[in-house]
């Protein structure tokens, strides 16, 4: 077989189909979590391979940053099957279709992360944005229409802009015969010191702004808000622990490209920039809502800055940033099941109404609180190391003003979050709350379900925040250095004068 | 008349048509008129092969015939479809008037011809006019996607930045492989097919598309 790796996009594929076609709404049910599991079967069977470096014109390959969040997803994707077994209501209207783009956003996922030619990858990530629109659009109504419009027309329009970076990055190597360009990422950085660097520059702004609108980097974030508070709860897990990530990885193979090219410095700039105001966005808007799901998706904005602050600040950020993206995925996962399950709870979006969970439900008021703390930095979780790391790695190379001002935002941030949700978690219970007669009568397996999915989650989140084996260790590395790999010492070498040229 | 003049003659009708689009105010004419540009960017790649003189292969006739089934004839049709069954047919006065955006239109395209001289020529320019047109276009249609307030008018507006960006693609299209750019001719087309079936939602939910009314969600 030519492509190993292909499979982690023909299972969840093939399972998809299988949605599509069964009878039964409990064996479509089986089928997403089957497909799931399968994924992360798969996953856990390419870890036992010892990693190849890529060859140069593989379009298909596993390195090391594709391999961690490729892992990331599918640990993701089957834990939210098993909450939506939990979650889901006869009432859906067309449950097929439903889990289908579920299954199909795993695969597509699934091939952004091992696709090594950027324009492949443009191609996988558009097709994810595409099934996850109707994953949006889920509960009918004009306020998820208005979700789903602005996330349709925004995210078409920053990945038509990442399009442009990547045709841009394409005619940074254009030569003059026309021989063919190459666009896998192993090629560009072997042939990096002959790029064109204005034509990189501008490649990796428009990619930056690009893919950076679907991963919710300000000033594009607006529809984050929008589309994860009007969609399911479990979708708003896959899109801000899952979709990010794809984005993500769009940016650092470029990323990958002008290091290579000795445009460290002003990619590294830009991403700072760019995360910075994502946190200081996420900070004001944090202070002072009153819907959680919304205030969760500020959250998400914020951590996506962080990233791209990790990954400009050079080599020793770009662990920090590695290790944010993991916690990130988990800990997003646990709080939007949690959302989810407050909301079955309390039917409201308002934190107002939700008041004393601890009382009501003191497993799900714990983890709801571990989450919070866990999305704040606070110490015994991974976030905490990965800021930590990120502000060491500010003060190494003496980014004094990135250092202060990221230190004052997370404060607001935390400040901000902390005063709106802890009396979600503590606090009366205000007034018996008298449930609107619910369509299926409350059954207990359903929120075992949801709050064992989130629960399963948390404890990863917790272990892997107070002891990190040596493996985990080992694979955040190898995805750091891929993006700021040994090549970029060499290559840098070669092109010192890269910087100089306007 | 030698092929140069017929390259760069369409490349100026490209120009002339974003302006229009720009002053038109019927949904139906704006449709068409994009159409027509798309029409135009399908017949470009084989009349870039033989004005080379060459016979164009097989990867620019795929090409030119994806583009003339999706942006000519399919695309089109679709949303003149949505435009039949509502009732609707003008775009009402837009956040920045037909005058004042045709002005802003044209100085768009003055400021893309500035930018783009100061640009770095790609080997073997196909026509000189191909970098600043792509970028004008490009420009046009963020214009029209910001301005206008019904939501067909914005998918024109997505449709003809993508034109813009499919028209800096043409400057690599021999050195890039075909496989991708049926991919993105793919992802395209099932984009504005999800966007059609939105569209019809929001006008079946309110009456009319105008995206003016999506102001709900906000934070307070």
């Amino acid at each position: 077989m030519q492509y190993p790796h292909l499979l982690f996009v023909a299972a969840p594929l093939a399972f998809a189909l299988l949605c599509l076609c069964l009878p039964f709404a409990w064996l479509r049910m089986a089928s997403l979590v089957a497909g799931a599991l399968a994924h992360l079967t798969l996953v856990a069977r390419s870890w036992q391979v010892p990693a190849a470096p890529p060859a140069a014109e593989a379009y298909i390959a596993l390195d090391p940053l594709g391999h961690l969040f490729l892992t990331l997803n599918s640990v993701l994707f089957l834990a939210t099957s098993v909450y939506f077994v939990g979650y889901h209501r006869r009432k859906l209207v067309s449950q097929r279709v439903f889990l289908a783009c579920i299954l199909a956003l795993l695969a597509a996922l699934s091939l952004v992360a091992v696709s090594q030619q950027i324009g492949l990858l443009w191609v996988a990530m558009e097709a994810a944005s595409l099934a996850a629109t109707p994953l949006i659009y889920f509960r009918l109504g004009p306020r998820a229409l208005e979700a789903t419009w602005k996330f349709v027309l925004m995210n078409s329009v920053g990945i038509a802009l990442a399009l442009l970076g990547i045709f841009c990055v394409a005619a940074a190597s254009g030569s003059a015969d026309e021989a063919p360009i190459s666009l896998t990422v192993t090629d560009l950085m072997q042939n990096a010191n002959r790029l064109n660097p204005v034509w990189l520059r501008a490649g990796f702004l428009f990619a930056l702004v690009g893919f950076g609108t679907k991963m919710g980097l300000a000033p594009l974030h607006s529809w984050k808000p929008d589309a994860y508070g009007e969609a399911p709860p479990p979708v708003a897990a896959l899109l801000a622990g899952g979709m990010t990530l794809g984005a993500f990885t769009g940016i650092l193979r470029v990323v990958q490209v002008c290091n290579a090219a000795g445009l460290a410095t002003f990619a590294g700039s830009w991403l700072v920039v760019f995360g910075l105001l994502s946190i200081a966005v996420a900070a004001m808007f944090v202070v002072g809502n009153n819907d959680y799901r919304r205030l969760l998706a500020y959250t998400s904005v914020e951590h996506m800055g962080i990233m791209a602050i990790g990954v400009g600040l050079g080599a020793s950020g770009s662990y920090a940033a590695m290790l944010h993206a993991m916690h990130n995925t988990l800990n997003k996962g646990v709080l939007f099941f949690l959302a989810g399950f407050v909301w079955r709870t309390y039917h409201s979006n308002q934190i107002r109404d939700v008041a004393g969970l601890l009382h009501r439900h003191p497993f799900a008021g714990v983890l709801f609180l571990s989450g919070l703390c866990a999305t704040c930095g606070l110490p015994p979780f991974g976030m905490f190391y990965s800021e930590l790391g990120i502000l060491f790695a500010a003060a190494r190379t003496s980014h004094w003003w990135v250092l202060g001002l990221f230190a004052f935002m997370l404060s607001v941030v935390f400040v901000g979050v902390m005063t709106a949700m802890l009396p979600m978690v503590f606090g009366e219970p205000s007034k018996p709350i008298e449930a609107p007669p619910a369509p299926v009568p409350p059954q207990r397996w359903r929120g075992g379900f949801m709050l064992g999915a989130a629960a399963t989650l948390a404890a990863l989140a917790f272990s892997l925040g107070a002891y990190q084996p040596a493996a985990v260790k080992q694979a955040l590395d190898d995805a750091a250095s891929t993006v700021n790999g040994p090549l970029v010492r060499v290559a840098v070498t070669q092109r010192p004068q890269a910087e100089a040229i306007p | 008349m030698n092929s140069q003049t017929i390259l760069d003659g369409a490349l100026v009708l490209v120009i002339l048509l974003n302006l229009a689009m720009l002053a038109v105010s019927r949904l139906a004419t704006c449709i068409r008129l994009f159409a027509m540009q798309s029409l135009l960017l399908a017949l470009l790649p084989p009349a870039i092969e033989s004005s080379h003189g060459n016979v164009p292969g097989l990867h620019e006739a795929l090409v030119a015939a994806g583009v003339l089934g999706l942006k000519v004839l399919l695309i089109p049709w679709v949303l003149l479809r949505i435009l039949r069954t509502g009732e609707i047919h003008e775009e009402i006065e837009p956040f920045i008037g037909f005058t004042a955006s045709v002005l802003v239109g044209a100085a768009l395209v003055v400021g893309s011809f500035a930018i783009t001289a100061h640009l770095p020529l790609l080997a073997e320019p196909v026509s000189d006019l191909l970098l600043p047109v792509s970028a004008a276009t490009i420009l046009v249609g963020l214009l029209i996607l910001i301005s206008r307030v019904k939501a067909v008018t914005q998918v024109v507006g997505f449709l003809v930045m993508e034109n813009g960006i499919y028209l800096f693609g043409l400057m690599l299209l021999k050195q890039t492989p075909l496989l991708v750019e049926l991919g993105i001719l793919l992802d395209l087309f099932v984009g504005v097919f999800i966007m059609a079936i939105v569209v019809y939602h929001i006008r079946r939910e309110f009456d009319h598309i105008d995206t003016h009314l999506l102001d709900t969600l906000k934070d307070t």
